[in-house]
């Protein structure tokens, strides 16, 4: 736009959009098909993990601990039986021991961690010390030696109520998963060895637990989502089909719906974002606001030609476009404001992406309908159906007409009443608000009527609880945990643990030893505690390690006795039943148990669900805040007056409160789907305003000033569009109503009574309140008025001091409450594609010549250790690399040599040379073997060769997500985390690896840590880079670690003495000075 | 033999001068940067009797000083002993080294258990565009393990015969030895060794005594020898040793063209008849030899060849006519074949083959001489363990050996290995003249 717009400038584009209409449809679907490419390249991810940033502190705590210990969410099989006996009979019994063998034999379940009946040992005092043994071990074939069983696992205090339910009818099968990822397969098999086991009777198999949600939620939502969209689509396309009997709109509808839908999901997928749970609701909304501005444009159309026939349908349209653009783009840029400030707000990513893509669609939607539909029109020109023609030419009214007409009436006829009525909404909802329940149950997700949540109810009725809350003591010093001092004071945690509520049960090695102790002194009940001789808990554990499995403990102690997990169970998994549970178990870990030589932290899914839940209420009225800020200042700028303004969002606060007064009637709570609601329901239903007094304006000129003229001729024509505007986005919502994922059924309630509340406060209250107030916003509205179009050129960038202010507003206490834990985290912005990241890794500047030492640490999986000190010289020739090693010491290495010449592209291998003193030769060595071990440390050639570089040529990458890393002796740092699969099999063993996966420092773009998986998809390797610094301004690392995980081996390279600005001689670089040592 | 005045006064001074560096080096510390370290080898070699063959300590002190930013000096010195004495001559009272060493090289000390040498001794500099190593050093040529075609820059002491570590075995001459850098990837290397120093034998009467016909003369029954009469070069200056060798990186090959001047290390043994019987007279030759290797890579296999050619070569006769001596020029090369496609693992094979261009049935030797060697080295977690085996198998005499060694890496600085030697074949030949001198190694290294 120019800087003295004239009002023909948005027709002089109307023009050029119809004139050349093929051209604009091309280029729109062209730019549709080539977004669509990107498609496939969307991926799942319905873990709850993912609704706390990959950097939260819980989750990355969770995370280290989970490694520690190697837990992992578990799949549960319960085998319930209500007979007298229970589950103790010889049918159930052989029943778990069959389910135990077929689960433990899948191929993603973690054998040695199904813990049932037929796997868990019993401990007994023996002669010659401690008996561990299983609880059975032979087909169990009469109910004496059931009873038998039960009379062991009865007296043995650790499994009642974890393992065996207090009342004998129902027992666990927990099983633990190797890849999560996978679990989703892995149910599935789960529940097919379910539905061909051997029953008894009265036998019931429940399969329930975490993993089992996460299995399920997936393929769960994906049928929803796969029922929902196409049922939204075709309601609305039924909508727009009645109201304006055209074929063409339906199906110039439709593209649009697509456009904006599947462009904004290829945009996602581009940008690595992943589909998340939550995200099925976008392509609902999606298509309920689309839809919107092109029923407005529709309406407009049909409208002019059944007023003037005769004209051109071109002109028309161009007409069309040149009065419409203004509301539609006033109305998209509210409606962007509004889901802006969710993604300002919200501090999950699942629901920061939503706003932000929701945005990003409605934008698209805005685009086409401006452009691609007024193209599309031009070439098909269809006539306004016979009925509108015959309405218009009668001067009568259709039915949506009438309807609003007498809305108007009513409304216009008492003003008072009308406003009054609202009132006592708005004041109601106020008192309302302060009843809000902020809570989330994840296994509420499914509907009561899915078997996961019966199961899941099963379980917590008869046993200890699914829910898991984990607290990790740590004490400062290996075999801390023998100190009897520290062991009571775990066991006064349990002891308080237990008292909170829904804690049913807390173990941990206290308790095992207790049973150790019971044991070997002769099985006394009174003997059940903790022995209080530091020498004697230590000989314990000897002797159970020497009667049974040594990993027994793996869940519980580390090997090193010095950190160690308490596992509680919850029969209660909601915010609401566990946040005292955490509250007040953090303040006794504060006050009574923490001290300097052993402390306590909270982990596990509850604490989790915690962390994630307890800020939920705060961001939803930040997130409200920021909305309506954003929509009344926009609507401010946009008419022109801060009263305007405040009109425009009075009918979405009435309807935001009614929801409130609604929730809290109806017992819904605050959660995860339902929080999300008020930021869709203002950025929809100010559009309702907006229209309103955007035709008020023109429609009080048009009647020279006479306010009842004007109010009255708002309803038979605007009316009718904001109306079938609103059907449209009421019937998209109201899809989701039939959802069965709880949280969107939630959400779609409370969005059509949102936008319905909005809708009609629009035609009612706002017009009522109009009329009683007649403000000067619309009386003294010039369209000529230069100031108002002026305006729009700056609207563009107040929008983004606006959005900036905004991000400031919410990023502030964010960053303060975050300093509070000494974390810092950056907002998670849009994640680099991977070809950016390893672009930015491979630039680098890596100095054109360096010096360096080198000392490699070698660590075999028992400690010891060799080191080996070398010094090393690097120089570019051009793009050729030229490397060469010296060793110094010790002195049975002292002068090999190692000279590698290291060429750019794939074509030509490189050459290395080898000098070993022994021999008093150069050695040309073959260099095709990249995957092999350099000089017998943990990394292989290609690895010293590239020096944190990324070879593309080797991987398919993928940016996977970002995380904070924390780091040992530095304080954490943002990474964006990429994946590369191995190119190709050839590749995968030539290298070694098949897939890995790097952190990627964001501001250094030096790689922070990687994992190497073998060709066969095993965790292989581990690599950690720290020590990280500038010398000669050249970023520098100076301590790598690799772990190898299948031999136990660690190679430690420490670099110092680093030095870019010292000339190292071409001479270096040859055979010659690898036998002159220099 | 007694060792001379001259050859005690030159000894004298080199102890002395090199006592005095390190004197001033421990007295100054910071005048000069000195790098010191040592390895303490002991080693245990039962023969197949289970009786000690040796019971070797190897102490090997080394220097590097940086002399100044252009000069560093090194200094290896090594002290040997074993009283075990099956490998050194017993009748020896003299406590005297062999005389093959020249005056300024040889043992400082030198007795039947124990020996203290300066093992290399060498000033490294640049200047006038070249590098130089000036002092008492080992060269080695070419590309063949265990085999020496182009490898004769240094005499070898074969007290061991070819079982000790060619580093160990290896004499250091003194030398100035310049490589000057021609381009980015060649190199020059010229050589000039006034150091009169050949092969070291193994002495008369221990284990490792030469008795093949191929290298000792065979007497005709009844034929008394009556007298040995040793002519050694004696002038450093004229009798020196020259050496040229070109080395370039040329398309992926890595290139050498040797030439070197020299005496032969083997002393030649005329034979004259005499009337009581045969006088032999030990005498060495001057040799003209050219030579190149080319090596590269191709994807895991290393090719590695090397090719020599003696103008003059002397060789035993079964009859003393004609001297018991044939003279003909010799062709030599070997070739060879490393795989790397095993990770951690190296196999090499090797054909070595020497082809005399003028032949007489009456020489010893064959025509044409060939071995084939087979060399596999692997390691295990992380290089702690080390396998290495090498077997030479002579091809025309059937014959061969085998040696293997098992090291293991206990501490950074200490290794453990057991090993055997063992050779097989006709009694004739080079390796199964020592058919019955198997034997089995125990050692430990322990370097600081």
């Amino acid at each position: 736009m120019s800087d003295n717009p004239r009002p023909s400038t948005a027709r002089a584009i109307a023009k050029l959009i119809v004139h050349y209409p093929k051209t604009q449809v091309a280029v729109s679907l062209l730019l549709m098909i080539a977004l669509f490419m990107a498609l496939p390249m969307l991926y799942k991810d319905t873990r709850s993990d993912a609704f706390l940033a990959d950097d939260n502190p819980a989750l990355v705590y969770r995370d280290k601990v989970k490694e520690q210990f190697g837990l992992s969410d578990p799949i549960v099989l319960a085998v319930i039986n209500t007979s007298d006996n229970g589950v103790f009979n010889p049918t159930s019994l052989s029943l778990i021991q069959w389910l135990s063998d077929e689960v433990s034999s899948l191929d993603n379940i973690n054998a040695d961690r199904v813990t049932s009946l037929a796997t868990e040992n019993n401990i007994t005092g023996s002669d010659d010390g401690m008996d561990v043994e299983p609880f059975f071990e032979s087909a169990i074939s009469t109910q004496q030696e059931a009873d038998i069983v039960w009379s062991k696992v009865s007296d043995f205090p650790l499994y009642m109520g974890n393992l065996v339910a207090h009342d004998k009818q129902a027992t666990l099968i927990v099983a633990e998963l190797l890849d999560v990822k996978q679990v989703e397969d892995t149910y599935q098999q789960i529940l097919d060895i379910v539905a061909r086991s051997p029953n008894g009777k009265h036998d019931e198999i429940h399969v329930a637990g975490e993993g089992a949600i996460a299995g399920y939620l997936g393929s769960y939502i994906d049928a929803d989502a796969q029922r929902l969209n196409p049922l939204a689509g075709v309601i609305i396309t039924i909508i727009i089909l009645f109201a304006f009997r055209r074929v063409s709109t339906g199906i110039l509808s439709n593209v649009i719906i697509a456009a904006s839908v599947l462009m904004t999901l290829s945009i996602m997928a581009l940008n690595g974002i992943p589909f998340f749970v939550i995200t099925n609701a976008l392509p609902v909304i999606l298509i309920g606001i689309s839809v919107a501005d092109s029923i407005h444009i529709y309406s407009h159309y049909f409208e002019l030609q059944a007023k003037h026939p005769s004209e051109d349908k071109k002109e028309l349209i161009i007409q069309t476009v040149e009065e419409m653009w203004r509301p539609i783009t006033l109305t998209t840029l509210t409606t962007i404001a509004g889901f802006m400030g969710m993604y300002f707000a919200a501090y999950m990513p699942p629901f920061k992406y939503f706003g932000l893509y929701t945005a990003v669609g409605v934008a698209i939607a805005w685009f086409y309908s401006l452009v691609f539909l007024p193209a599309a029109l031009a070439i098909i020109q269809p006539s306004a159906s016979k009925q509108i023609g015959a309405l218009a030419k009668s001067n009568r009214l259709d039915k949506f007409s009438r309807t609003m007409v007498v809305l108007g009436r009513i409304s216009l006829q008492n003003p008072k009443v009308t406003v009054g009525l609202f009132s006592i909404i708005i004041i109601s909802g106020i008192f309302a608000t302060s009843h809000l329940v902020v809570n989330e149950d994840r296994i509420k997700t499914f509907h009561t009527s899915e078997t996961l949540y019966q199961a899941d109810a099963a379980i917590n009725a008869h046993l200890n609880g699914t829910n898991n809350l984990d607290v990790v003591i740590e004490a400062k010093e290996a075999e801390a945990l023998f100190e009897p001092e520290h062991l009571k004071k775990m066991e006064a945690l349990q002891n308080f643990a237990l008292t909170l509520p829904n804690v049913q049960g807390a173990t941990s090695i206290v308790d095992y030893l207790k049973q150790m102790n019971r044991s070997l002194k002769g099985g006394d009940k009174y003997s059940y505690q903790l022995p209080d001789n530091k020498a004697l808990i230590a000989q314990y554990f000897l002797i159970y390690s020497a009667s049974s499995d040594p990993t027994d403990f793996d869940e519980e102690v580390d090997y090193d006795y010095r950190i160690a997990n308490i596992k509680l169970t919850l029969n209660k998994g909601s915010y609401v039943d566990t946040q005292e549970v955490v509250t007040q178990l953090n303040d006794y870990i504060k006050t009574s148990f923490n001290n300097q030589d052993i402390s306590a932290t909270l982990s596990g899914r509850v604490n989790i669900n915690y962390h994630w839940i307890k800020d939920l209420g705060r961001s939803h009225f930040v997130g409200l805040a920021i909305s309506m800020f954003l929509v009344w200042a926009v609507s401010s700028l946009l008419f022109g007056s801060l009263t305007a303004g405040t009109f425009t969002i009075i009918p979405v606060s009435s309807s935001i409160l009614l929801v409130y007064s609604a929730m809290a009637v109806l017992g819904i709570d605050l959660g995860i789907g339902t929080s999300m609601f008020a930021s869709v329901a203002i950025g929809l239903g100010v559009d309702f305003s907006i229209h309103t007094i955007d035709r008020l304006r023109s429609l009080y000129q048009d009647h020279n000033g006479n306010w009842d003229l004007t109010l009255q001729e708002l309803y038979p024509s605007t009316g009718r569009a904001l109306f079938l505007n609103y059907l449209a986005i009421a019937c998209g919502f109201g899809v989701l109503i039939s959802s069965k994922v709880v949280p969107l059924n939630n959400f779609g309630t409370i969005v059509v009574i949102s936008v319905s509340t909005s809708f009609l406060a629009s035609m009612s209250f706002l017009p009522a309140l109009i009329k009683l107030t007649k403000p000067t916003f619309i009386s003294g509205y010039q369209p000529s008025d230069k100031t108002i179009t002026r305006r729009w050129i700056r609207i563009p960038s107040i929008i983004l001091l606006v959005a900036v202010a905004g991000s400031v507003l919410v990023n502030q206490p964010a960053l303060a409450s975050e300093s509070e834990t000494g974390k810092t985290t950056k907002s998670n912005n849009l994640l680099p594609s991977a070809e950016v990241v390893v672009a930015n890794i491979n630039n680098v500047d890596d100095g054109e010549y360096a010096t360096r030492n080198l000392t490699m640490t070698l660590i075999d999986k028992r400690g010891k250790k060799r080191v080996r000190e070398t010094i090393g010289y690097r120089k570019y020739f051009g793009k050729e690399k030229r490397t060469i090693l010296f060793y110094k010491k010790p002195t049975n290495v002292k002068g090999t040599a190692f000279l590698t010449f290291d060429y750019p592209g794939a074509t030509k291998d490189d050459d290395q040379w080898l000098y070993l003193p022994a021999l008093r030769k150069v050695r040309r060595i073959s260099a095709a073997d990249r995957g092999d071990y350099f000089l017998g440390t943990d990394f292989t050639y290609e690895d010293i060769k590239l020096e944190g570089k990324i070879d593309s040529g080797n991987y398919n990458f993928e940016t996977i997500r970002s995380e904070v890393l924390a780091q040992e002796s530095s304080p954490p740092i943002q990474t964006v985390v990429i994946r590369g699969i191995a190119k190709n099999n050839v590749i995968a063993k030539e290298l070694g690896y098949g897939k890995t996966e790097f952190w990627v420092d964001v501001d250094t773009w030096l790689i922070a840590k990687s994992n190497y998986w073998d060709p066969k998809g095993k965790l292989l390797k581990t690599l950690t880079i720290s020590d990280v610094s500038r010398i000669d301004g050249i970023l520098t690392r100076h301590r790598m670690t690799i772990n190898n995980h299948k031999t136990g081996h660690t190679s430690e390279f420490l670099f110092s003495n680093v030095d870019y600005k010292a000339p190292v001689s071409d001479g270096l670089f040859t055979k010659r000075a690898m036998k002159r040592g220099k | 033999m007694k060792t001379s005045p001259r050859v005690m006064l030159i000894q004298l001074g080199l102890f002395l001068s090199f006592s005095a560096l390190i004197f001033s080096c421990l007295a100054f510390p910071n005048l000069a940067i000195a790098d010191y370290s040592a390895s303490f080898e002991q080693e245990l070699a039962l023969d197949s009797s289970d009786h000690k063959q040796k019971f070797e300590m190897l102490f090997t002190p080394e220097w590097n000083i940086e002399l100044s930013d252009n000069i560093s000096m090194t200094f290896i010195g090594q002290a040997r002993w074993d009283n075990t004495k099956k490998l050194s001559n017993t009748e020896n009272s003299h406590y005297s080294a062999p005389d093959n060493y020249a005056s300024a090289n040889g043992p400082l000390y030198y007795s039947d258990s124990s020996e203290v040498s300066i093992r290399e001794w060498y000033i490294d500099t640049e200047s006038l565009g070249a590098y130089w190593r000036i002092g008492k050093q080992q060269i080695v040529w070419g590309q063949a393990d265990g085999l020496k075609v182009l490898d004769v820059v240094n005499p070898q002491n074969y007290r061991e015969f070819i079982l000790d570590d060619f580093e160990d075995s290896r004499i250091p001459l003194w030398m100035v030895n310049t490589e000057i850098p021609i381009g980015e990837d060649s190199n020059l290397q010229l050589l000039w060794v006034p150091d009169l120093t050949y092969h070291v034998f193994a002495e008369a009467g221990t284990e490792y005594e030469i008795s093949s016909p191929l290298y000792r003369p065979a007497l005709p029954q009844g034929v008394a020898l009556i007298g040995l009469h040793e002519d050694k070069p004696s002038s450093p200056i004229k009798d020196s040793n020259f050496g040229v060798q070109y080395a370039t990186f040329y398309l992926g090959w890595d290139l050498t063209l040797n030439y070197l001047y020299h005496y032969q290390d083997t002393p030649v043994l005329y034979q004259q008849v005499r009337a009581n019987g045969v006088a032999l007279s030990s005498e060495y030759e001057r040799n003209h030899l050219a030579g190149f290797t080319a090596s590269n890579a191709f994807s895991s296999f290393t090719l590695r060849t090397e090719v020599g050619y003696s103008s003059d070569t002397y060789h035993l006769m079964q009859t003393p006519a004609n001297k018991g001596i044939h003279q003909s020029s010799e062709v030599s090369s070997v070739i060879g074949l490393d795989w790397q496609g095993l990770e951690d693992t190296m196999l090499s094979i090797q054909w070595f083959q020497s082809h005399l261009t003028k032949y007489n049935p009456n020489v010893v030797r064959p025509k044409n001489n060939h071995i084939v060697s087979l060399l596999l080295k692997r390691s295990f977690i992380n290089e702690t363990w080390d396998l290495e085996i090498l077997a030479l198998h002579g091809l025309d005499q059937q014959d061969g050996s085998v040696q293997s060694k098992l090291r293991y890496m206990l501490e950074s600085d200490l290794s453990l290995w057991i090993g055997s030697d063992t050779f097989y074949g006709n009694k004739d030949g080079l390796f199964g003249q020592f058919n019955n001198k198997d034997r089995v190694l125990f050692g430990a290294e322990w370097s600081f």
